[in-house]
């Protein structure tokens, strides 16, 4: 006997999978456990602090992106999200708003003319004027932000189909994204750097379609910033026994 | 309906279509902000400024393939940019409509003009670029009170903004970005062109034989 060919659409063909699927609960567990188990953030902090400087009350710290790099640069939105989380909260500090700063120091804190070492930046204080404006500020420290959030990897993919019967979609979209940010601390008033905060966080997220896309979005930016605030709280309070780094001759 | 009417009104919609479509396909960018006075102390010299018509009235035009054509404003920017800079660069500043002067009755030492020589700008293509950059050069061209030239001297400022939600806008903020550079450059740097520090040497000196002569001379009438 020869097979019967049928032809049935493919939209049909999905509705009875998904029906197939809610019919054994187990079953659509074993499909989306793993996508949903795959979905999160990954968060790595390295804080190493060399001094035991504190800010003290009166003090302010500003948050600074570095421009220098030609193929990233912290966003402007990152480095807004850090000053405001440091601004409130727990423990929050005295922040100098960061484009009121740059106008203020104009035109030192330019891409072009910013310090990159604490050398530099002790050049740059040795100008009376510079030096005086520091202090009309109020600012003690300044956090350079250093890094950006990329996208590292994607695959999959999701087709939606549209006939007289309805419309629906059907697959499965993933992406990874990758935050890595430094943020610096330097002490303008002992005019040295105070320590890193090194942030990785990955982000993995998964959109399965069945009918209907469901989106499980990982944000590994806002986790980023989020742990780089708690940090820079701790490493900006704690004079002691924080984040000391590695033993010297260790690894 | 007439074959003529009928033509007409074609003629009508598709001219209509065509509007909306090259509306569609036209970004255009008024470069605005304020700029801040450099942190720098004042050259001791007064300054004439020039600043010429060009300038004012600067639009940049480039039509991208496959894109849109863009119009980039710059006139206003560059007035509020210049203005505070030059300001505050220098000990005193005039703003006079052409060189020679023809009576230097501020007793100025030298006057300024600035022009624009290039501008460039590119919009990111690809999801891997996400930053929209501006490029731009600037000739600052001094010249003796007599309208002879010390130095021409080209100075250029880099700007990147990453590329939101608004293409306009991110190319706005990068030449905001590009221009600050600018000032940046012309605050810190103009001083030490070898040309620039001569004349200022000369101007330095002459003020002060000038101030010698005078004293030498009320000395010798006493």
């Amino acid at each position: 006997m020869e097979p019967r060919l049928t032809s049935v659409s493919p939209l049909r063909n999905r509705k009875s999978l998904v029906r197939r699927l809610s019919a054994r609960p187990w079953l659509l567990a074993a499909t989306l456990g793993p996508l949903f188990a795959s979905c999160g953030v990954e968060t790595r902090m390295e804080p190493y602090k060399q001094t035991d400087a504190v800010i003290s009350k009166g003090e302010q710290l500003v948050v600074l992106a570095r421009k220098q790099h030609s193929n990233h640069e912290a966003e402007e939105g990152f480095v807004q999200c850090i000053s405001e989380a440091l601004a409130r909260g727990d423990g929050r500090l005295e922040v100098h708003a960061t484009k009121e700063f740059e106008d203020s120091m104009y035109p030192w804190f330019e891409p072009s003319t910013a310090p990159l070492s604490t050398d530099d930046l002790s050049r740059l204080l040795e100008r009376p004027e510079v030096m005086q404006q520091v202090r009309k500020t109020g600012v003690r420290y300044v956090v350079w932000l250093d890094g950006s959030t990329d996208r590292v990897a994607s695959g999959g993919g999701i087709t939606c189909a549209a006939g007289i019967g309805g419309a629906g979609c059907m697959g499965l979209a993933w992406w990874e994204d990758d935050a890595r940010y430094d943020a610096t601390v330097w002490d303008i008033k002992q005019v040295e750097s105070a320590g890193t905060i090194h942030a990785d966080v990955k982000g993995r997220s998964v959109m399965p379609a069945i009918i209907i896309p469901l989106p499980f979005i990982a944000r590994p930016q806002a986790a980023a910033c989020r742990g780089l605030t708690q940090q820079l709280k701790q490493f900006l309070t704690s004079p002691h026994g924080y984040g000391a780094g590695p033993e010297p001759g260790i690894g | 309906m007439p074959l003529s009417s009928r033509f007409r009104s074609a003629r009508l919609w598709s001219a209509l279509v065509t509007g909306v479509v090259l509306a569609a396909c036209s970004s255009s960018v008024i470069v605005e902000s304020k700029f801040p006075s450099p942190l720098v102390e004042a050259l001791p010299v007064k300054m004439g400024i020039l600043i010429p018509e060009e300038l004012y009235n600067y639009i940049y035009t480039e039509e991208i393939r496959d894109e849109s054509l863009w119009t980039i404003a710059l006139g206003d920017a560059n007035v509020a940019m210049f203005k505070p800079l030059f300001g505050k660069m220098f000990e005193e500043t005039r703003n006079v409509d052409a060189v020679p002067l023809t009576n230097n009755q501020y007793s100025l030492d030298g006057v300024l003009k600035p022009t624009i020589e290039k501008f460039e700008f590119d919009i990111p293509i690809n999801e891997k670029n996400k930053f929209v950059e501006v490029w731009i050069q600037y000739q600052l061209t001094l010249f003796e009170p007599d309208g002879s030239m010390v130095v021409a001297w080209s100075v250029s400022g880099y700007g990147k903004h990453e590329l939101g939600h608004s293409k306009e806008d991110a190319v706005q903020r990068a030449a905001v970005t590009a221009m600050r550079e600018v000032g940046a450059a012309i605050a810190t740097k103009f001083a030490q062109q070898p040309q620039i520090k001569n004349w200022l040497a000369e101007k330095q000196h002459g003020a002060t034989a000038d101030v010698g002569v005078a004293t030498a001379q009320s000395e010798v009438t006493r």
